[in-house]
This record gives structure tokens, C-alpha cells and sequence, in this order.
């Protein structure tokens, strides 16, 4: 038996941020943190169960933007084809968080607040430009989820605040991303460190806009400037493999652990990022057009 | 709260249960309904023992609180044969894909899930999609070989 809680199920946002102020409670979603650290004898007297927010599982877009709402699950990513081919570091990323199992409970929302800088979703979310939506009983703002943390296990969010959604920007023609993620195990593993980028190509083959961001390098999961800056304007003909690795590890601040020094994590994002940039880049060059509507590319992946 | 009553499909039958929520859905389904053909191994979603399909979807259900199946579908290893085995049942037996037996309720259930959605799915999807279970004896081989053989049993040859 897990330690003993009081359960609650608001059925709407206001009712679960008026939870949540009133008694500390401890949000649950797919409960693969939550539930994981209960069984370690972890004590919450309160959870607050949101899966019955229908409002959070829904997948919306405009012209501009995706919004994911918080429960998005990483195996949703994963199964579209959509994601696959436009938005493929996102798709890298969901698809390889734990297991099956865990894809089909963990969600998008819950690997963010949880806040480990391992979190396989936060790295490729922040290549798009992702901004959180965050719900209080006065009302929703944003914050970018790079601004998102502010230490392992600590994000901004108030006691009266959930998240609600996360917002990505849509790309434009001839761009591509990537996600790398090394782990020891090819399944079931955390990562030992990773590294996303986005690039967009002019017709010219310049490259107009980039996004790097480090996992497991740093406190939390960070933007990554240096290759942006690097990249921002130079034909892809003069883009140096060396120094672009280089740059790639300039703000990387890994630890030594149990799993890993913290040089053969160096070691391993400098070479990691040359990759991430070249699968990227063929990415972008196949890219002839923008991505369509989500409605309009509804495939299922059978890989 | 700190009990719930739920109401729920398990193989295909009801049952109705008041219960304390700080209980798992494989908690759930040994203790109080007597199915303990879910095995539990690790406890935190890591081996795949305790792998259930819940609402068509496979899952550990040793990290699913109870009060979320209220409502809801599962099938467990005991809801795979009636009379006869299942042909994935039948698949194992046949090329040798147990050998302690533990992890086998889960890899049925996972396997299931895969045919389910892919009917002829290949080795790498296999592999992909049974990162979840963890065996400490067959060395993989002969459960990937069972549910090849499955899959060609239930919808015939990829062409
Ligand atoms: C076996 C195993 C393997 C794993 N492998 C990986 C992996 O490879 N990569 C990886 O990144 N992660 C991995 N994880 C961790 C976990 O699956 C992910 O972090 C997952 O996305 C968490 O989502 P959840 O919905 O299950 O979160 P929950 O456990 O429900 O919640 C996590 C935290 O976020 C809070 N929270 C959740 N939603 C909200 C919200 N909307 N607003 C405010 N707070 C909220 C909760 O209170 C809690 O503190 C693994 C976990 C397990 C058990
Ligand atoms: S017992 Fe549930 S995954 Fe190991
Ligand atoms: S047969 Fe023993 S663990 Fe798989």
C-alpha cells in the first residue's frame, strides 16, 4: 500500500488551483514522478487527480502556434506522423522517454513541472520556442518555458497555479530539428546528457533562425546560444563541424555523477551536436514547403 | 476523500468495489478481485510484470491509482483465454519463449497491445515497443520468435 492521502478530482482548472492553495496538495497527472516517489514512501497528504480536466488533453492550433494541453501524452507525440516528419525533435524526444507504458501515462505537462534536467520534452519544446500558459484562480499568463525553472525540481509556479498548456511556434518551410539523447540503455534510460536544435533555411541556403538547448547539462534544461549566434546568418556551405561543436559545449555545465564524469559528457555533446545539426539540416533541405494543418496529416506510425 | 467506490470492466465482467484510494490498479486487482496472474516485480514502472490493458492501452499497473479505473476497461492475463489459449499463449508455449514464467503475464499483455494496433508489425517495432518488459531469463530471442509466429497465426503474412 502507498502512504495514505486524500484524493480529490476537480473536474475544472479554478476548482484544482482552489485545491492546490488550500491544501498544498500535490498535483497528479500520469503519476510516473508522482506515484513513483509514493512507492519510495514519499508523503503527500493531498493529491489533486487533473485527469478529469478535459480542457488539458486537447491539441489545438492556429496559424501561428501549437498548443499542447498539460496532459498531452508523450505516446500521442509519439503515434502521430504529423510530429514525426515537422516537428521531428519533439517526436525524437516523446518517443523516447521509458517505456511504452510509461509514454501512454506520462505527459507533456507533467515532465515539465517535475523539472529534472533529464526531462527528455522540455530540450525539443524549447527549439520551438515554447511558451507556457499558466492557470490561477485570477486568471492565465505566460512564461516561456526557458524561463520556466529555477532550480532541479523548482519552477515558477505558484501555490494557487497549474500549468495549463504549453505553446510552440509553427515552423516555416525548408526547416528541420533534431533531438539527440544518449543514454547508456536503449531503452528504459535517462539521459546521460542530449541536445536539440532547429535550424531555417532561406532559399539560399542561409540559415535565417536556429535553436539549441542542452539536456542534462545544467541545473535545469537550458537554451543553448553560443551555435545559435554561430549559425544566425551563414550559409550552411560555411557552417565548420569543429567549431560549431566547439560552441555547442561553450555553456555546458554537466556534473560528474555516478553514470558519467562530467568531461565524457563534454566529450559526448560535441559530437552530438554535429550530428543533431546534420540530421536537422537534410531535414530542413527535404522541407520544400510549410508544414500543412495537423488536421490534414493524421497518419499513425508503424515504424 | 480518502475511499471510492468503483465501478469497473475487468475481462469483460463488473465488478463494483468501495475501496481505499491510496491503492494501485495491480494492488487492485490481486488483493481485492483475486487476479494475481498480474505479477508485481519492480513497483515502479521499470520491468513491465504488472502490464494490463486499460481502456486498449498497455500500462504498469502497479504505478495507476485505483480511483482512475472507476468507469474504465481493463484486461488482464486471465482475460486472454476462455476455453482455449490465445494464439500468443500458444505462440510462447510453442517455441519456448518462458522459462520462469514471471515476466511472461506482462509480455502476453504488451504483446497483445502491439497486435492490437499493428497486425504485421516488424522486429524493430517489436523491439521498440516491448522496451518495457524486462526479462531476466529467455534472453528475448524465442519471445520475440512467439510473437511473430502470433502475429502470422492471427492476420497470415506481411506481404
Ligand atoms: C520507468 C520510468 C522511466 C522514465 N523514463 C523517462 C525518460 O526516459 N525521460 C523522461 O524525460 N522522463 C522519464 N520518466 C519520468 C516521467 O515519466 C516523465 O517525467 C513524465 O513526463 C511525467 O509526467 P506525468 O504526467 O506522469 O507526471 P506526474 O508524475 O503526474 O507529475 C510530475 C510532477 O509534475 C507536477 N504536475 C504534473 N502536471 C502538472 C500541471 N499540469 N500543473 C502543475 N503541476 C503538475 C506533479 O505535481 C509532479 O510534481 C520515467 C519514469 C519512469 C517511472
Ligand atoms: S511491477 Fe510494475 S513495472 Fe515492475
Ligand atoms: S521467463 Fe523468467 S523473467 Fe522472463
Amino acid at each position: 500500500m502507498l502512504p495514505r492521502f486524500d484524493l480529490y478530482e476537480p473536474k475544472t482548472i479554478a476548482e484544482a488551483c482552489a485545491l492546490k492553495k488550500e491544501h498544498n496538495g500535490r498535483i497528479l497527472a500520469g503519476g510516473t514522478d508522482v506515484v513513483i516517489d509514493m512507492h519510495g514512501g514519499k508523503e503527500f497528504p493531498v493529491i489533486i487527480d487533473i485527469k478529469g480536466i478535459e480542457e488539458l488533453e486537447t491539441i489545438t492550433e492556429d496559424e501561428n502556434t501549437i498548443t499542447f494541453g498539460a496532459l498531452t501524452r508523450h505516446r500521442t507525440i509519439e503515434e502521430s506522423v504529423f510530429f514525426k516528419k515537422y516537428y521531428s525533435a519533439l517526436w525524437d524526444g516523446c518517443s523516447q522517454v521509458g517505456s511504452v507504458q510509461i509514454r501512454h501515462r506520462g505527459t507533456l505537462g507533467g515532465n515539465i513541472c517535475n523539472a529534472v534536467p533529464s526531462a527528455d520534452s522540455i530540450g525539443p519544446l524549447q527549439v520551438f520556442d515554447a511558451v507556457c500558459t499558466v492557470a490561477s484562480p485570477e486568471g492565465d499568463r505566460e512564461v516561456a518555458l526557458k524561463d520556466f525553472f529555477i532550480g532541479p525540481k523548482k519552477t515558477i509556479l505558484g501555490p494557487d497555479e497549474i500549468l495549463k498548456s504549453i505553446t510552440i511556434q509553427k515552423l516555416k518551410a525548408r526547416s528541420g530539428s533534431c533531438y539527440i539523447k544518449y543514454g547508456r540503455r536503449k531503452a528504459m534510460d535517462l539521459a546521460l546528457c542530449g541536445i536539440s536544435c532547429m535550424i531555417e533555411l532561406d532559399e539560399n541556403d542561409t540559415i535565417v533562425k536556429s535553436r539549441w538547448s542542452l539536456t542534462t547539462a545544467a541545473p535545469t534544461s537550458i537554451r543553448n546560444y553560443p551555435p545559435e549566434e554561430y549559425l544566425t546568418g551563414r550559409n550552411i556551405k560555411d557552417v565548420d563541424l569543429d567549431e560549431l561543436g566547439k560552441l555547442a559545449v561553450k555553456d555546458a555545465k554537466p556534473r560528474s555523477s555516478w553514470r558519467s564524469s562530467a568531461e565524457f559528457r563534454i566529450a559526448l555533446l560535441d559530437e552530438m551536436a554535429k550530428r543533431a545539426y546534420q540530421n536537422a539540416l537534410s531535414r530542413a533541405l527535404e522541407a520544400k514547403t510549410a508544414p500543412p494543418l495537423m488536421s490534414e496529416e493524421t497518419g499513425f506510425n508503424v515504424f | 476523500m480518502d475511499r471510492k467506490t468503483i465501478n469497473v470492466t475487468i475481462n469483460g465482467e463488473q465488478y463494483i468495489r468501495n475501496v481505499e484510494v491510496y491503492m494501485t490498479l495491480a494492488e487492485f486487482l490481486r488483493e481485492e478481485i483475486g487476479l494475481t496472474g498480474t505479477k508485481i516485480g519492480c513497483n515502479e514502472g521499470e520491468c513491465g510484470g504488472c502490464t494490463v490493458i486499460f481502456n486498449g492501452r498497455p500500462v504498469n499497473s502497479c504505478i495507476v491509482l485505483v480511483n482512475e479505473i472507476d468507469g474504465g476497461d481493463v484486461l488482464t492475463i486471465e482475460g486472454m483465454s476462455q476455453d482455449e489459449l490465445h494464439p500468443i499463449q500458444e505462440a510462447f508455449l510453442e517455441v519456448g519463449a518462458v522459462q520462469c514464467g514471471f515476466c511472461t503475464p506482462g509480455m502476453v499483455m504488451s504483446a497483445k497491445a502491439i497486435l492490437d494496433q499493428n497486425h504485421h508489425p516488424s522486429e524493430a517495432y517489436i523491439r521498440k515497443n516491448m522496451e518495457g518488459n524486462i526479462c531476466r531469463c529467455t534472453g528475448y530471442v524465442r519471445i520475440m520468435k512467439g510473437i511473430i509466429l502470433a502475429a502470422e497465426r492471427m492476420y497470415g503474412k506481411a506481404e
